[in-house]
Protein backbone atom coordinates (compact mmCIF):
# COMPACT_ATOMS: atom_id res chain seq x y z
CA UNK A 1 0.00 0.00 0.00
CA UNK A 2 1.30 3.40 -0.95
CA UNK A 3 1.85 5.64 2.04
CA UNK A 4 2.01 9.38 1.53
CA UNK A 5 3.35 12.15 3.80
CA UNK A 6 -0.23 12.83 4.83
CA UNK A 7 -0.47 9.33 6.31
CA UNK A 8 2.75 9.85 8.24
CA UNK A 9 1.03 12.90 9.73
CA UNK A 10 -1.89 10.75 10.86
CA UNK A 11 0.55 8.33 12.48
CA UNK A 12 2.24 11.20 14.24
CA UNK A 13 -1.09 12.41 15.66
CA UNK A 14 -1.80 8.84 16.78
CA UNK A 15 1.59 8.67 18.50
CA UNK A 16 0.87 11.89 20.36
CA UNK A 17 -2.38 10.44 21.59
CA UNK A 18 -0.61 7.32 22.85
CA UNK A 19 1.99 9.48 24.63
CA UNK A 20 -0.78 11.51 26.24
CA UNK A 21 -2.42 8.31 27.47
CA UNK A 22 0.85 7.24 29.11
CA UNK A 23 1.21 10.58 30.86
CA UNK A 24 -2.38 10.44 32.07
CA UNK A 25 -2.01 6.91 33.44
CA UNK A 26 1.26 7.66 35.19
CA UNK A 27 -0.29 10.76 36.76
CA UNK A 28 -3.20 8.64 37.96
CA UNK A 29 -0.75 6.21 39.61
CA UNK A 30 1.04 9.14 41.23
CA UNK A 31 -2.26 10.41 42.63
CA UNK A 32 -3.03 7.06 44.30
CA UNK A 33 0.52 6.83 45.68
CA UNK A 34 0.36 10.40 46.99
CA UNK A 35 -2.85 9.58 48.83
CA UNK A 36 -1.37 6.39 50.31
CA UNK A 37 1.80 7.99 51.63
CA UNK A 38 0.10 11.33 52.36
CA UNK A 39 2.70 13.23 50.34
CA UNK A 40 1.60 16.83 49.83
CA UNK A 41 4.44 17.54 47.39
CA UNK A 42 3.47 14.59 45.23
CA UNK A 43 -0.17 15.71 45.24
CA UNK A 44 0.96 19.13 44.06
CA UNK A 45 2.98 17.54 41.26
CA UNK A 46 -0.13 15.64 40.17
CA UNK A 47 -1.94 18.96 39.85
CA UNK A 48 0.93 20.52 37.90
CA UNK A 49 1.14 17.55 35.58
CA UNK A 50 -2.59 17.82 34.91
CA UNK A 51 -2.08 21.36 33.67
CA UNK A 52 0.43 20.02 31.18
CA UNK A 53 -2.02 17.32 30.17
CA UNK A 54 -4.64 20.00 29.54
CA UNK A 55 -2.25 21.92 27.32
CA UNK A 56 -1.30 18.78 25.41
CA UNK A 57 -4.97 17.94 24.94
CA UNK A 58 -5.75 21.36 23.46
CA UNK A 59 -2.67 21.20 21.24
CA UNK A 60 -3.61 17.78 19.88
CA UNK A 61 -7.19 18.85 19.25
CA UNK A 62 -6.01 21.92 17.37
CA UNK A 63 -3.73 19.82 15.19
CA UNK A 64 -6.57 17.41 14.42
CA UNK A 65 -8.92 20.27 13.51
CA UNK A 66 -6.29 21.77 11.24
CA UNK A 67 -5.83 18.35 9.65
CA UNK A 68 -9.57 18.05 8.99
CA UNK A 69 -9.71 21.52 7.45
CA UNK A 70 -6.59 21.22 5.33
CA UNK A 71 -6.53 17.58 4.27
CA UNK A 72 -10.24 16.76 4.16
CA UNK A 73 -9.70 13.11 4.99
CA UNK A 74 -12.27 10.44 4.14
CA UNK A 75 -12.99 6.82 5.08
CA UNK A 76 -10.45 5.26 7.47
CA UNK A 77 -8.41 8.47 7.66
CA UNK A 78 -11.49 10.47 8.64
CA UNK A 79 -12.46 7.89 11.25
CA UNK A 80 -8.93 7.90 12.68
CA UNK A 81 -8.87 11.67 13.17
CA UNK A 82 -12.37 11.77 14.64
CA UNK A 83 -11.43 8.92 16.98
CA UNK A 84 -8.27 10.72 18.09
CA UNK A 85 -10.32 13.84 18.91
CA UNK A 86 -12.77 11.83 20.99
CA UNK A 87 -10.20 9.71 22.83
CA UNK A 88 -8.21 12.88 23.50
CA UNK A 89 -11.24 14.29 25.29
CA UNK A 90 -11.68 11.14 27.40
CA UNK A 91 -8.01 11.16 28.39
CA UNK A 92 -8.20 14.76 29.53
CA UNK A 93 -11.18 13.92 31.75
CA UNK A 94 -9.32 10.95 33.24
CA UNK A 95 -6.55 13.43 33.98
CA UNK A 96 -9.02 15.58 35.93
CA UNK A 97 -10.16 12.54 37.92
CA UNK A 98 -6.56 11.95 39.11
CA UNK A 99 -6.49 15.50 40.44
CA UNK A 100 -9.83 15.01 42.20
CA UNK A 101 -8.45 11.92 43.91
CA UNK A 102 -5.33 13.81 45.04
CA UNK A 103 -7.55 16.57 46.41
CA UNK A 104 -9.25 14.03 48.72
CA UNK A 105 -5.88 13.17 50.30
CA UNK A 106 -6.47 14.82 53.74
CA UNK A 107 -9.46 12.55 54.46
CA UNK A 108 -7.75 9.35 53.34
CA UNK A 109 -4.58 7.34 53.94
CA UNK A 110 -2.94 3.92 53.69
CA UNK A 111 -5.48 2.20 55.95
CA UNK A 112 -8.45 3.42 53.97
CA UNK A 113 -6.71 2.59 50.68
CA UNK A 114 -6.28 -1.02 51.86
CA UNK A 115 -9.71 -1.27 53.43
CA UNK A 116 -11.50 -0.31 50.23
CA UNK A 117 -8.95 -1.82 47.81
CA UNK A 118 -8.68 1.39 45.83
CA UNK A 119 -5.32 0.47 44.32
CA UNK A 120 -6.70 -2.80 43.03
CA UNK A 121 -9.69 -0.99 41.57
CA UNK A 122 -7.34 1.62 40.08
CA UNK A 123 -5.19 -1.10 38.51
CA UNK A 124 -8.21 -2.61 36.76
CA UNK A 125 -9.33 0.81 35.49
CA UNK A 126 -5.78 1.70 34.34
CA UNK A 127 -5.49 -1.61 32.52
CA UNK A 128 -8.79 -0.90 30.79
CA UNK A 129 -7.45 2.42 29.51
CA UNK A 130 -4.19 0.76 28.41
CA UNK A 131 -6.01 -2.06 26.60
CA UNK A 132 -8.37 0.33 24.84
CA UNK A 133 -5.41 2.40 23.64
CA UNK A 134 -3.74 -0.80 22.43
CA UNK A 135 -6.96 -1.52 20.57
CA UNK A 136 -6.64 1.91 18.96
CA UNK A 137 -3.03 1.35 17.92
CA UNK A 138 -3.58 -2.17 16.58
CA UNK A 139 -7.12 -1.50 15.35
CA UNK A 140 -8.22 -4.62 17.20
CA UNK A 141 -11.85 -4.95 17.99
CA UNK A 142 -11.41 -7.87 20.39
CA UNK A 143 -9.31 -5.65 22.69
CA UNK A 144 -12.14 -3.13 22.74
CA UNK A 145 -14.64 -5.88 23.57
CA UNK A 146 -12.38 -7.00 26.42
CA UNK A 147 -12.45 -3.49 27.90
CA UNK A 148 -16.24 -3.34 27.72
CA UNK A 149 -16.41 -6.59 29.70
CA UNK A 150 -14.00 -5.33 32.38
CA UNK A 151 -16.24 -2.35 33.02
CA UNK A 152 -18.65 -4.66 34.83
CA UNK A 153 -15.86 -5.69 37.20
CA UNK A 154 -15.14 -2.09 38.21
CA UNK A 155 -18.84 -1.37 38.60
CA UNK A 156 -19.10 -4.33 40.97
CA UNK A 157 -16.15 -3.04 43.01
CA UNK A 158 -17.78 0.37 43.19
CA UNK A 159 -21.05 -1.13 44.41
CA UNK A 160 -19.14 -3.03 47.10
CA UNK A 161 -17.52 0.19 48.34
CA UNK A 162 -20.95 1.82 48.34
CA UNK A 163 -22.37 -0.96 50.54
CA UNK A 164 -19.41 -0.89 52.92
CA UNK A 165 -19.77 2.88 53.31
CA UNK A 166 -23.51 2.59 53.86
CA UNK A 167 -22.89 0.03 56.62
CA UNK A 168 -20.17 2.17 58.22
CA UNK A 169 -22.44 5.21 58.25
CA UNK A 170 -24.92 3.35 60.45
CA UNK A 171 -22.35 3.19 63.21
CA UNK A 172 -22.29 6.04 65.78
CA UNK A 173 -18.55 6.44 65.53
CA UNK A 174 -18.59 6.95 61.78
CA UNK A 175 -16.41 9.68 60.31
CA UNK A 176 -18.82 11.18 57.79
CA UNK A 177 -16.40 13.38 55.89
CA UNK A 178 -14.01 10.46 55.50
CA UNK A 179 -16.77 8.19 54.27
CA UNK A 180 -17.87 10.81 51.76
CA UNK A 181 -14.28 11.04 50.51
CA UNK A 182 -14.21 7.25 50.17
CA UNK A 183 -17.40 7.32 48.12
CA UNK A 184 -16.02 10.09 45.91
CA UNK A 185 -12.76 8.28 45.18
CA UNK A 186 -14.62 5.09 44.35
CA UNK A 187 -16.85 7.08 42.04
CA UNK A 188 -13.82 8.73 40.35
CA UNK A 189 -12.21 5.38 39.61
CA UNK A 190 -15.51 4.00 38.37
CA UNK A 191 -15.81 7.00 36.05
CA UNK A 192 -12.30 6.42 34.78
CA UNK A 193 -13.39 2.90 33.80
CA UNK A 194 -16.40 4.44 32.05
CA UNK A 195 -14.07 6.64 30.03
CA UNK A 196 -11.99 3.58 29.13
CA UNK A 197 -15.19 1.93 27.92
CA UNK A 198 -16.02 4.98 25.84
CA UNK A 199 -12.54 4.83 24.30
CA UNK A 200 -13.16 1.15 23.51
CA UNK A 201 -16.44 2.02 21.77
CA UNK A 202 -14.61 4.70 19.79
CA UNK A 203 -12.10 2.05 18.75
CA UNK A 204 -14.98 -0.13 17.54
CA UNK A 205 -16.16 2.82 15.46
CA UNK A 206 -12.66 3.23 14.07
CA UNK A 207 -12.45 -0.44 13.10
CA UNK A 208 -15.97 -1.04 11.84
CA UNK A 209 -17.43 2.37 11.04
CA UNK A 210 -20.38 1.54 13.28
CA UNK A 211 -21.35 3.80 16.16
CA UNK A 212 -22.16 1.33 18.93
CA UNK A 213 -22.87 3.68 21.82
CA UNK A 214 -26.39 3.35 23.21
CA UNK A 215 -26.58 -0.15 21.76
CA UNK A 216 -29.54 -2.47 22.12
CA UNK A 217 -28.21 -4.10 25.25
CA UNK A 218 -27.46 -0.85 27.09
CA UNK A 219 -30.94 -0.80 28.67
CA UNK A 220 -30.64 -4.44 29.79
CA UNK A 221 -27.23 -3.66 31.23
CA UNK A 222 -28.67 -0.76 33.21
CA UNK A 223 -31.49 -2.91 34.58
CA UNK A 224 -28.95 -5.58 35.49
CA UNK A 225 -26.74 -3.10 37.32
CA UNK A 226 -29.68 -1.79 39.35
CA UNK A 227 -30.59 -5.34 40.38
CA UNK A 228 -27.08 -6.15 41.61
CA UNK B 1 -0.11 -0.42 -4.39
CA UNK B 2 -1.83 -1.60 -7.54
CA UNK B 3 -4.49 -4.25 -7.07
CA UNK B 4 -3.60 -7.44 -8.93
CA UNK B 5 -5.29 -8.36 -12.19
CA UNK B 6 -6.78 -11.29 -10.31
CA UNK B 7 -8.35 -9.05 -7.69
CA UNK B 8 -9.92 -6.97 -10.42
CA UNK B 9 -11.30 -10.06 -12.15
CA UNK B 10 -12.83 -11.16 -8.87
CA UNK B 11 -14.47 -7.75 -8.57
CA UNK B 12 -15.77 -8.07 -12.04
CA UNK B 13 -17.43 -11.37 -11.22
CA UNK B 14 -18.83 -9.90 -8.04
CA UNK B 15 -20.09 -6.80 -9.79
CA UNK B 16 -22.02 -8.82 -12.32
CA UNK B 17 -24.30 -9.93 -9.51
CA UNK B 18 -24.14 -6.69 -7.58
CA UNK B 19 -27.36 -4.95 -6.71
CA UNK B 20 -27.69 -1.21 -6.64
CA UNK B 21 -27.51 0.93 -3.57
CA UNK B 22 -31.18 1.69 -3.36
CA UNK B 23 -31.49 2.27 0.36
CA UNK B 24 -31.76 6.01 0.52
CA UNK B 25 -29.13 6.94 3.07
CA UNK B 26 -28.74 10.68 3.07
CA UNK B 27 -27.19 12.96 5.62
CA UNK B 28 -29.80 15.33 7.08
CA UNK B 29 -28.60 18.31 5.07
CA UNK B 30 -29.49 16.47 1.87
CA UNK B 31 -33.24 16.25 1.64
CA UNK B 32 -34.98 13.39 -0.10
CA UNK B 33 -36.42 14.50 -3.40
CA UNK B 34 -40.09 14.07 -3.99
CA UNK B 35 -41.07 11.86 -6.88
CA UNK B 36 -37.51 10.62 -7.30
CA UNK B 37 -35.73 7.39 -6.58
CA UNK B 38 -37.10 5.39 -9.52
CA UNK B 39 -34.71 3.49 -11.74
CA UNK B 40 -33.96 5.92 -14.56
CA UNK B 41 -30.98 4.32 -16.19
CA UNK B 42 -30.19 0.69 -15.70
CA UNK B 43 -27.10 -1.17 -16.84
CA UNK B 44 -27.24 -4.95 -17.04
CA UNK B 45 -24.01 -6.81 -17.75
CA UNK B 46 -23.17 -3.75 -19.80
CA UNK B 47 -19.74 -3.74 -21.47
CA UNK B 48 -18.20 -1.19 -23.81
CA UNK B 49 -15.42 -2.17 -26.19
CA UNK B 50 -12.97 -0.13 -28.21
CA UNK B 51 -12.13 -2.77 -30.80
CA UNK B 52 -11.09 -5.79 -28.71
CA UNK B 53 -10.38 -3.74 -25.61
CA UNK B 54 -13.11 -3.97 -23.00
CA UNK B 55 -13.09 -0.45 -21.52
CA UNK B 56 -16.16 -0.92 -19.32
CA UNK B 57 -16.68 -4.41 -17.95
CA UNK B 58 -20.07 -5.95 -17.30
CA UNK B 59 -21.48 -3.14 -15.25
CA UNK B 60 -24.68 -3.71 -13.32
CA UNK B 61 -26.16 -0.58 -11.83
CA UNK B 62 -29.39 1.31 -11.38
CA UNK B 63 -29.20 5.10 -11.54
CA UNK B 64 -32.03 6.62 -9.54
CA UNK B 65 -34.09 9.46 -10.89
CA UNK B 66 -33.75 13.05 -9.68
CA UNK B 67 -30.72 12.28 -7.50
CA UNK B 68 -27.13 13.20 -8.21
CA UNK B 69 -24.77 10.32 -8.97
CA UNK B 70 -21.04 10.97 -9.08
CA UNK B 71 -18.65 8.73 -10.97
CA UNK B 72 -15.09 8.62 -9.68
CA UNK B 73 -11.99 6.62 -10.48
CA UNK B 74 -8.48 7.07 -11.84
CA UNK B 75 -7.81 8.18 -15.42
CA UNK B 76 -8.62 5.48 -17.91
CA UNK B 77 -10.95 3.60 -15.58
CA UNK B 78 -13.86 3.88 -17.99
CA UNK B 79 -15.91 6.46 -16.11
CA UNK B 80 -16.22 8.93 -19.02
CA UNK B 81 -16.77 6.08 -21.45
CA UNK B 82 -19.64 4.85 -19.30
CA UNK B 83 -21.11 8.36 -19.02
CA UNK B 84 -20.88 8.96 -22.76
CA UNK B 85 -22.51 5.62 -23.47
CA UNK B 86 -25.70 6.77 -21.79
CA UNK B 87 -26.61 9.18 -24.61
CA UNK B 88 -24.66 7.26 -27.23
CA UNK B 89 -21.89 9.79 -27.69
CA UNK B 90 -19.55 6.86 -28.22
CA UNK B 91 -21.33 6.08 -31.50
CA UNK B 92 -19.02 8.65 -33.06
CA UNK B 93 -15.96 6.56 -32.16
CA UNK B 94 -15.14 3.93 -34.77
CA UNK B 95 -14.83 0.34 -33.50
CA UNK B 96 -16.73 1.18 -30.35
CA UNK B 97 -19.45 -1.34 -29.55
CA UNK B 98 -21.36 -2.53 -26.54
CA UNK B 99 -22.69 -5.77 -25.12
CA UNK B 100 -25.28 -6.35 -22.43
CA UNK B 101 -28.08 -3.89 -21.95
CA UNK B 102 -28.39 -0.24 -21.06
CA UNK B 103 -31.95 0.78 -20.35
CA UNK B 104 -33.29 4.32 -20.14
CA UNK B 105 -36.84 4.58 -18.83
CA UNK B 106 -37.16 0.88 -19.48
CA UNK B 107 -36.13 1.12 -23.14
CA UNK B 108 -32.92 -0.20 -24.62
CA UNK B 109 -30.63 2.74 -25.43
CA UNK B 110 -28.85 0.59 -28.00
CA UNK B 111 -32.05 -0.86 -29.41
CA UNK B 112 -32.57 -0.99 -33.17
CA UNK B 113 -35.29 1.63 -33.19
CA UNK B 114 -33.74 4.12 -30.82
CA UNK B 115 -33.59 7.60 -32.32
CA UNK B 116 -30.34 9.03 -30.99
CA UNK B 117 -31.30 12.63 -31.70
CA UNK B 118 -34.39 12.23 -29.54
CA UNK B 119 -32.32 10.32 -26.99
CA UNK B 120 -29.84 13.19 -26.72
CA UNK B 121 -32.72 15.64 -26.31
CA UNK B 122 -33.80 13.68 -23.25
CA UNK B 123 -30.27 13.06 -22.03
CA UNK B 124 -28.24 16.25 -22.26
CA UNK B 125 -24.53 16.59 -21.78
CA UNK B 126 -22.07 19.23 -20.61
CA UNK B 127 -18.38 18.76 -21.26
CA UNK B 128 -15.11 19.48 -19.54
CA UNK B 129 -14.32 22.62 -21.51
CA UNK B 130 -17.14 25.11 -22.06
CA UNK B 131 -18.03 24.90 -25.75
CA UNK B 132 -20.52 27.62 -26.63
CA UNK B 133 -21.24 28.09 -30.32
CA UNK B 134 -19.68 31.24 -31.79
CA UNK B 135 -23.11 32.85 -31.80
CA UNK B 136 -25.08 35.20 -29.59
CA UNK B 137 -26.11 34.08 -26.11
CA UNK B 138 -29.72 33.98 -27.30
CA UNK B 139 -28.94 31.84 -30.34
CA UNK B 140 -26.89 29.43 -28.26
CA UNK B 141 -29.85 28.68 -26.02
CA UNK B 142 -32.40 28.75 -28.86
CA UNK B 143 -30.30 26.39 -30.99
CA UNK B 144 -31.71 23.16 -29.60
CA UNK B 145 -35.37 24.23 -29.52
CA UNK B 146 -35.05 25.50 -33.12
CA UNK B 147 -33.52 22.18 -34.15
CA UNK B 148 -36.57 20.50 -32.69
CA UNK B 149 -38.87 22.73 -34.75
CA UNK B 150 -39.75 25.68 -32.55
CA UNK B 151 -39.81 28.86 -34.66
CA UNK B 152 -42.09 31.26 -32.77
CA UNK B 153 -40.00 34.17 -31.42
CA UNK B 154 -42.09 34.68 -28.28
CA UNK B 155 -41.88 30.99 -27.38
CA UNK B 156 -38.12 31.00 -27.97
CA UNK B 157 -37.70 34.11 -25.79
CA UNK B 158 -39.61 32.36 -23.04
CA UNK B 159 -37.41 29.26 -23.31
CA UNK B 160 -34.21 31.33 -23.32
CA UNK B 161 -35.16 33.25 -20.19
CA UNK B 162 -36.37 30.14 -18.36
CA UNK B 163 -33.24 28.16 -19.23
CA UNK B 164 -30.87 30.97 -18.27
CA UNK B 165 -32.72 31.44 -14.98
CA UNK B 166 -32.47 27.72 -14.21
CA UNK B 167 -28.76 27.84 -14.94
CA UNK B 168 -28.39 30.85 -12.59
CA UNK B 169 -27.07 33.01 -15.42
CA UNK B 170 -30.05 35.23 -16.28
CA UNK B 171 -29.18 38.07 -13.91
CA UNK B 172 -25.69 38.31 -15.35
CA UNK B 173 -26.57 38.28 -19.05
CA UNK B 174 -30.19 39.44 -19.45
CA UNK B 175 -29.09 42.83 -20.80
CA UNK B 176 -26.78 41.42 -23.48
CA UNK B 177 -28.48 38.39 -24.98
CA UNK B 178 -27.46 39.51 -28.45
CA UNK B 179 -23.74 39.58 -27.57
CA UNK B 180 -21.43 36.79 -28.64
CA UNK B 181 -21.30 33.97 -26.07
CA UNK B 182 -17.53 33.70 -26.47
CA UNK B 183 -17.25 37.04 -24.66
CA UNK B 184 -18.45 35.46 -21.41
CA UNK B 185 -16.08 34.28 -18.69
CA UNK B 186 -15.23 30.57 -18.50
CA UNK B 187 -17.63 29.98 -15.62
CA UNK B 188 -20.41 31.86 -17.38
CA UNK B 189 -19.76 29.93 -20.58
CA UNK B 190 -20.10 26.66 -18.69
CA UNK B 191 -23.39 27.76 -17.13
CA UNK B 192 -24.47 28.81 -20.63
CA UNK B 193 -23.77 25.27 -21.79
CA UNK B 194 -25.92 23.97 -18.93
CA UNK B 195 -28.67 26.41 -19.96
CA UNK B 196 -28.37 25.28 -23.58
CA UNK B 197 -28.83 21.69 -22.46
CA UNK B 198 -31.82 22.60 -20.27
CA UNK B 199 -33.50 24.47 -23.15
CA UNK B 200 -34.61 21.22 -24.78
CA UNK B 201 -36.08 20.02 -21.48
CA UNK B 202 -34.00 16.91 -20.86
CA UNK B 203 -34.67 14.34 -18.14
CA UNK B 204 -31.04 13.55 -17.48
CA UNK B 205 -27.98 15.77 -17.32
CA UNK B 206 -24.60 14.18 -17.94
CA UNK B 207 -21.72 16.31 -16.71
CA UNK B 208 -18.25 15.24 -17.77
CA UNK B 209 -15.78 16.98 -15.44
CA UNK B 210 -17.77 20.21 -15.79
CA UNK B 211 -15.55 22.29 -13.50
CA UNK B 212 -12.05 21.08 -14.26
CA UNK B 213 -11.37 24.12 -16.43
CA UNK B 214 -12.89 26.60 -13.97
CA UNK B 215 -11.55 28.64 -11.07
CA UNK B 216 -12.81 27.95 -7.52
CA UNK B 217 -15.47 30.65 -7.62
CA UNK B 218 -16.93 29.48 -10.92
CA UNK B 219 -16.66 25.91 -9.64
CA UNK B 220 -18.69 26.82 -6.56
CA UNK B 221 -21.38 28.33 -8.79
CA UNK B 222 -21.62 25.17 -10.88
CA UNK B 223 -21.78 23.06 -7.72
CA UNK B 224 -24.56 25.28 -6.35
CA UNK B 225 -26.31 24.96 -9.67
CA UNK B 226 -26.17 21.17 -9.44
CA UNK B 227 -27.88 21.42 -6.05
CA UNK B 228 -30.53 23.68 -7.59
CA UNK B 229 -31.20 21.24 -10.41
CA UNK B 230 -31.17 18.19 -8.15
CA UNK B 231 -34.75 17.05 -7.68
CA UNK B 232 -35.77 18.26 -11.14
CA UNK B 233 -33.32 16.25 -13.22
CA UNK B 234 -31.37 13.05 -12.85
CA UNK B 235 -27.77 14.21 -12.76
CA UNK B 236 -24.64 12.17 -13.38
CA UNK B 237 -21.28 13.81 -12.93
CA UNK B 238 -17.83 12.49 -13.71
CA UNK B 239 -15.23 14.20 -11.61
CA UNK B 240 -11.59 13.85 -10.65
CA UNK B 241 -12.20 16.00 -7.63
CA UNK B 242 -13.26 13.70 -4.84
CA UNK B 243 -14.29 16.52 -2.54
CA UNK B 244 -16.57 17.68 -5.33
CA UNK B 245 -18.08 14.22 -5.64
CA UNK B 246 -18.67 14.10 -1.90
CA UNK B 247 -20.13 17.62 -1.81
CA UNK B 248 -22.58 17.42 -4.69
CA UNK B 249 -23.71 13.83 -5.01
CA UNK B 250 -26.18 11.49 -3.32
CA UNK B 251 -24.67 8.34 -4.81
CA UNK B 252 -21.16 7.56 -5.91
CA UNK B 253 -19.89 4.96 -8.34
CA UNK B 254 -16.23 4.01 -8.14
CA UNK B 255 -14.74 2.53 -11.31
CA UNK B 256 -11.37 0.85 -11.55
CA UNK B 257 -9.98 -0.58 -14.78
CA UNK B 258 -13.44 -0.70 -16.30
CA UNK B 259 -15.02 -2.48 -13.34
CA UNK B 260 -17.68 -0.86 -11.18
CA UNK B 261 -16.04 -1.65 -7.85
CA UNK B 262 -18.50 0.04 -5.55
CA UNK B 263 -21.76 1.91 -5.95
CA UNK B 264 -23.16 3.28 -2.73
CA UNK B 265 -24.76 6.29 -1.08
CA UNK B 266 -22.09 8.98 -1.06
CA UNK B 267 -22.17 9.55 2.70
CA UNK B 268 -21.51 5.86 3.18
CA UNK B 269 -18.87 5.49 0.51
CA UNK B 270 -16.82 8.38 1.91
CA UNK B 271 -17.04 7.35 5.56
CA UNK B 272 -17.08 3.56 5.49
CA UNK B 273 -16.53 2.16 2.04
CA UNK B 274 -17.22 -1.56 1.79
CA UNK B 275 -14.40 -2.29 -0.61
CA UNK B 276 -10.68 -2.07 0.18
CA UNK B 277 -9.94 -0.75 -3.33
CA UNK B 278 -12.39 2.11 -2.86
CA UNK B 279 -10.85 2.83 0.53
CA UNK B 280 -7.34 2.93 -0.94
CA UNK B 281 -8.39 5.13 -3.84
CA UNK B 282 -10.34 7.76 -1.93
CA UNK B 283 -7.72 8.01 0.82
CA UNK B 284 -5.02 8.46 -1.81
CA UNK B 285 -3.24 5.18 -1.19
CA UNK B 286 -3.25 4.22 -4.87
CA UNK B 287 -0.14 4.83 -6.86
Amino acid sequence: MLERPVHELIRELSRELVMLSETVLSNFDQALTAVRIQDLQAARRVKEMDEEINLAEVRLEERCLAFLALQQPVARDLRTIVTIIKINDDLERIGDLAVHIAERMPDLGAIIMDQYEFEKMGRVASQMVRTSIEGFVDRERHLADEVCKSDEQVDAMHRLVFRKVADAMKMDSSNTSQLLAVLSVSRYIERMADHATRIALEVIYLVTGEIVRHGEDSFEKMVQSIKN
Amino acid sequence: MQPSAEAIETKRDASSTQTTARDIYLPPERKQVSGGGETHVSAKNFSIYYGDFEAVKKVNADILSKYVTAIIGPSGCGKSTFLRAINRMNDLIPNCHTTGALMFDGEDVYGRFTDEVLLRKKIGMVFQKPNPFPKSIFDNIAYGPRLHGIRDRKTLEGIVEKSLRKAALWDEVSDRLDKNALGLSGGQQQRLCVARTLAVEPEILLLDEPTSALDPKATAKIEDLIQELRGSYTIMIVTHNMQQASRVSDYTMFFYEGVLVEHAPTAQLFTKPKDQMTEDYITGRFS
